[in-house]
């Protein structure tokens, strides 16, 4: 069956940050120097092919992007100046707004415009949603920051991160039944058997918590670097969903707040050295930003530092009133944050990236036991 | 065999420093020599090549008033040259040389001083044989009439004409169509710089016209050449009536025409309206509207490449104008249609020429799509159907992917290759000038004489040669007028010595010679009922003196008798 | 003593002859058997000078010209490829073995093929023994 070209395949991700694709001659270099490129998945340089050929459908289906850390190498080594390193960045974009279901991720990443309105839209509802709810059903009263009779209480809070937490999970779930599909579930020359998926679902929550692979890139300073953010981030997450009460109530739980330091330095410290990088354009990694890149940026430094402000408020100086307002603010750009971020744009990797490890475990098992009908054995080893 | 009376030769045996005189006893040579019948003097010295060598023989032919020379020593092809001058110097005629060649294809090929030794004895036994039945010859001269013919008023036809007018030397161009221009007239703009091929033309359309010394005979046709180099008569027929013209030279430059892209069945070039030729897409760009058959404005335009060119079943050759002209319609597209997507279907990318390789690169960064499929597999082109937004359907086997991949398309461009034309058979036979296996006029050397023919006289530029873009037939034609220019220049034309004769007495006037020699050198006097060599065109290769069947052609350096001594001699 | 075939060698001047001195410059040994005459085409070549050759008592006789489509004369080695078989049948009236009479393409860049040309031929006919022809009386033997 032959596949049917798109000739404005390019023309699209030029719009997802893929300028230099056409200057590529496929001499190779690129997927020579990529020490995470071999069989069954050779990159960039085929991605590169895709693009320039106009496979759509192809390029939706691979699981390659994802195995790229933007180490930048392929990049540095390209005789054209033609990006391979980049040209993977802006085919993760392009791949997660293929994997979302609602199509509010294609609006994102092709129009800053639309992505900030739509945080902009989200902090005036977020905000004017607390106020009113503190005036009606909270304390009332702004001059109450904690305990009984507080503008908002803790409780209430929690519960509201629990049915924001849970609409974007469900999101992100969906958009990663579509991943599966575009990339497993449909392509026939991949046969995954049902206990594989079982055995193998290890894979998931390990490289989601230890991200191992970006470990094997020559430099490990960028895997260092995203660990600290990655654990700050799951620091945040457990003392939110779990110890939200603790962190509003006095008496201090010193333990959760001792956790809380620490996360928030290790936040403020990596999205610092992200933003800084960025400036400087020292690194391949840094050298092209996409609009949302510095939206999400920006973002996230606002936040840490509103949530620094209303603790140092409350706690060192008391001013109760004041630190309500900064944790409207605070709120008013956490909640856009993580609602436009995590399933439709890149925070969305979080999830994308483990499963493109399982997936592709999965993918080379099943090729390989293609490849030798009577070697089960000789699949390769886990990841 | 009758033999002249005894002639004084001189026998020069060269030990080329050790080179023949390791192998070869040079001293014995030149005792035996003395014994030989009419050797009046024999010397062997140890380079005779040098100017002491030289002096020696020089001195020699003066001293014992020697009428014939033999050197024995290295190829004639080495330095024949150098002891003909020697004879000249000393008032000898130059073709009283032979040369025994026992450096090469003796002293160096074997190692057995006996044999080798026995072996050059004969060869200079049979140089000494051959050299008694030399004659002294002479250079001969011919007219030049300055005047040229060229055929064809193309972009090569009219730069030919303009740079031998500009010389001041009378042209005339015979043009079978109604206008001057060629196949670039019908043209856009040219790659890889996008100039307007029409104002590439019109500044030499007017100068051709006004030029005092160019006259244009259009809806003209060859119909017949005869003479020889520097002499040639040509009869025009010009709107019926003929015309007699007396030119010295022919340019050839009669172009080429376009395949028959209807030939490749799978296009379907003439059943669907919108696969149309690389020719008639410039009409479009002439008009400025590109458009689909129903008037709309094609969203896709697809460029295949290679129609007719580089297949086995059609023509095995590259047209090699069309991978750039491809390109340029890469461009033209895209800033007429903004929004337009271009798809190049192709082979190899040719992109040879001066600025090809940058103006490639530059396309490739316009956002065309590229898609490669591979000699004779070429794409296949269906109508789309009512489901598909978009108006043909292109498949190809592709090769860098190793995918069968379906190209959406609403017009397809078939970048058709350059074929030799229908009257260049015609053309051929008139000017007395040979074709290749696919019909293009062959050039006297490939690398180092691409403008003249096999027949002296006749120039070829431009496509008619093979398939080439405006640069490179530029080029050829101001060659073609550079060599003719130098002829003129000189006002005259030197005929080598050596060619054949016939003797009218003995010739029965049978043709076989005429029918054998390759350069229609050979005419036939119908009141001497005689044939007659036209010195001037005969290459000397002798192929009708081996032929004659009441020997009367001779061969001259290379007659029977000559070689019959030879024969003698070496065994 | 063994016998040394004679074998007399009409070369053309464009291809083979410039061949035969390539083999020269490259000092690629051959047998000393052929002797030879140079022409400017193989065409030029008249089937009486190969049956004087063999009346004058040489063994063999090789024609070396341009490879077909190489002429310098565009067409001279085609005729001379079309008299080679007629020449072959009249030398085998006369009762010579047509092995004796040999062509061959050789061209200015094959001198290496020129000497295994030589080499090869030299040894056919010295296993076909020396040529019968019977001796003219004007026969002139190189002693």
């Amino acid at each position: 069956m032959a596949v049917r070209a798109n000739p404005r395949l390019i023309d699209e991700l030029e719009l997802y940050g893929a300028e230099d694709v056409q200057k590529c001659y496929h001499c190779g270099n690129c997927s020579a120097v990529c020490p995470f490129s071999r069989e069954p998945f050779l990159f960039p340089r085929k991605s590169m092919r895709y693009l320039q050929m106009g496979l759509e459908e192809r390029l939706a289906g691979t699981l390659e992007p994802w195995l790229c850390y933007y180490c930048g190498e392929c990049s540095e080594q390209c005789p054209r100046e033609a990006e391979p390193g980049e040209t993977m960045m802006s085919i993760r974009r392009w791949l997660t707004a293929q994997y979302d279901v609602t199509g509010l991720s294609k609006l994102f990443y092709r129009s800053w415009r639309a992505e900030l309105a739509a945080v902009l839209l989200v902090a005036l509802l977020t905000g004017a949603g607390f106020l009113l709810f503190g005036l009606k059903y909270g304390g009332g009263s702004l001059g109450v920051y904690a305990g009984p009779g507080a503008f908002l209480p803790a409780s209430s809070v929690h519960v509201f991160d629990w049915i924001l937490g849970g609409t974007l999970a469900a999101l992100l779930a969906a958009n990663c039944a579509r991943m599966w599909w575009l990339t497993t579930g449909r392509d026939r020359r991949v046969r995954v058997p049902l206990l594989d998926y079982v055995t193998r679902a290890f894979l998931v929550p390990l490289h989601f918590v230890t991200q191992k692979r970006y470990r094997e890139c020559e430099s490990k300073r960028p895997w260092a670097v995203h660990f600290a953010l990655v654990a700050s981030y799951l620091t945040m997450l457990v003392l939110i969903m779990l110890f939200l009460e603790s962190l509003h109530a006095a008496p201090a739980n010193r333990l959760a707040h001792a956790f809380g330091y620490l996360a928030t330095a290790g936040l403020l410290g990596t999205t610092l050295y992200a933003l800084r990088g960025r400036w400087r354009r020292a690194t391949p990694l840094h050298r092209h930003s996409h609009e949302t890149d510095w939206v999400f940026l920006v973002l996230l430094v606002y936040v840490a530092a509103t949530g620094i402000l209303q603790h140092a408020l409350y706690r060192w100086f008391g001013l109760d009133t004041a630190a309500n307002v900064v944790y409207i603010a605070h709120l008013m750009g956490a909640v856009p944050m993580l609602a436009v971020e995590v399933p439709f744009s890149k925070w969305s990797h979080l999830a994308y990236r483990p499963l493109a490890m399982y997936f592709a475990d999965l993918h080379e098992r099943a090729l390989a036991r293609a490849a030798s009908p009577a070697g089960a054995q000789s699949v390769p080893a886990a990841a | 065999m009758s033999r002249p009376p005894l002639p004084r030769i001189g026998v020069f045996v060269c030990n080329c420093g050790t080179n023949i005189a390791r192998t070869v006893d040079c001293e014995e040579i030149a005792c035996a020599a003395m014994e030989w019948p009419g050797v009046v003097v024999a010397r062997a010295y140890k380079y005779m090549c040098s100017d002491p060598g030289q002096e020696m023989i020089a001195e020699e032919v003066r001293e014992k008033r020697l009428d014939r020379v033999v050197v024995a020593a290295c190829s004639p092809r080495m330095h024949e040259p150098t002891f003909r001058r020697a004879l000249a110097s000393s008032g000898l005629n130059p073709y009283l040389l032979e040369m025994a060649n026992i450096r090469e294809q003796c002293s160096w090929v074997h190692d057995d001083p006996r044999a080798a030794t026995d072996k050059a004895l004969a060869l200079a036994r049979a140089a000494v044989a051959r050299v008694v039945r030399h004659e002294p010859l002479e250079k001969r001269f011919v007219p030049m009439n300055p005047a040229t013919l060229v055929l064809g008023g193309g972009i090569a036809g009219m730069t030919a004409a303009l740079q031998l007018a500009d010389a001041g030397q009378p042209v005339t161009i015979v043009e079978r169509a109604d206008r001057l221009g060629g196949n670039v007239a019908r043209i856009d703009l040219t790659a890889p710089h996008l100039d307007s091929a029409r104002e590439l033309l019109l500044g030499r359309l007017a100068r051709v016209s006004m030029h005092p010394m160019i006259s244009v005979l259009l809806r003209a046709e060859l119909e017949q050449l005869e003479g020889y180099q520097g002499n040639f008569t040509a009869d025009v027929a010009v709107e019926g009536a003929s015309r007699r013209l007396e030119i010295g030279s022919v340019v050839v430059c009669t172009g080429y025409k376009e395949f028959d892209a209807a030939r490749v069945e799978g296009l379907g070039y003439g059943r669907l309206p919108d696969v149309i030729t690389s020719f008639e897409l410039e009409l479009m760009l002439k008009r400025g509207r590109i458009e689909m058959a129903d008037g709309r404005t094609p969203r896709t335009v697809a460029l295949v490449h290679c129609v007719g060119s580089r297949s086995e079943e059609y023509h095995g050759y590259c047209s090699r104008v069309c991978c750039m002209t491809a390109l340029k319609y890469g461009h033209e597209v895209k800033s007429a249609l903004p929004g337009a997507a271009v798809v190049d279907l192709y082979i190899d990318m040719h992109a040879f020429g001066k600025g090809c390789e940058d103006f490639y690169r530059k396309t490739a960064e316009i956002k065309t799509l590229f898609l490669m499929y591979g000699k004779n597999a070429p794409p296949v082109i269906r109508p789309a159907g009512p489901k598909d937004d978009c108006n043909l359907l292109i498949t190809l086997d592709e090769k860098l992917s190793g995918e069968e991949i379906e190209v959406p398309a609403d017009l397809v461009v078939l970048m058709v290759g350059m074929e030799p034309r229908e009257d260049a058979g015609r053309v051929a036979q008139l000017v007395n000038i040979s074709r290749d296996k696919d019909g293009w006029f062959i050039e006297s050397h490939p690398k180092l004489d691409p403008v003249a023919t096999t027949t002296d006289g006749i120039y070829i530029a431009g496509a008619c040669q093979s398939p080439k873009d405006i640069p490179d037939s530029v080029a050829q034609a101001r060659a073609a007028a550079a060599r003719i220019l130098a002829k003129v220049a000189k006002g005259k034309i030197e005929v080598d010595a050596i060619f054949a004769e016939v003797d009218a007495a003995r010739c029965s006037g049978c043709r076989i010679c005429g029918t054998m020699c390759p350069y229609g050198a050979i005419e036939y006097d119908e009141e001497q009922k005689s044939s007659r060599v036209v010195e001037a065109s005969c290459k000397a290769c002798g192929c009708c003196a081996a032929a004659c069947p009441s020997l009367a052609v001779r061969a001259r350096h290379f007659t029977d008798e000559q070689i019959f001594a030879q024969i003698e001699g070496v065994l | 003593m063994a016998f040394e075939p004679r074998i007399v060698g009409f070369l053309c001047n464009w291809c083979s002859y410039t061949g035969a001195d390539l083999a020269g410059t490259s000092r690629i040994k051959y047998p000393p058997n052929v002797r030879v005459i140079r022409t400017m085409c193989s065409a030029r070549i008249r089937p009486s000078f190969v049956l004087k050759a063999l009346a004058e008592g040489a063994d063999g006789v090789l024609i070396c010209g341009c490879h077909p489509g190489d002429c310098h004369y565009s067409e001279g080695n085609y005729k001379t490829l079309r008299r080679q078989v007629l020449l072959k049948r009249l030398v085998a009236g006369y009762g010579i073995e047509p092995e004796r009479v040999r062509l061959e393409w050789v061209s200015a860049s094959e001198g290496q093929r020129f000497a295994e040309v030589v080499a090869d031929m030299t040894e056919r006919i010295r296993r076909l023994g020396p040529s019968r022809v019977e001796m003219l009386p004007s026969t002139r033997r190189a002693g």
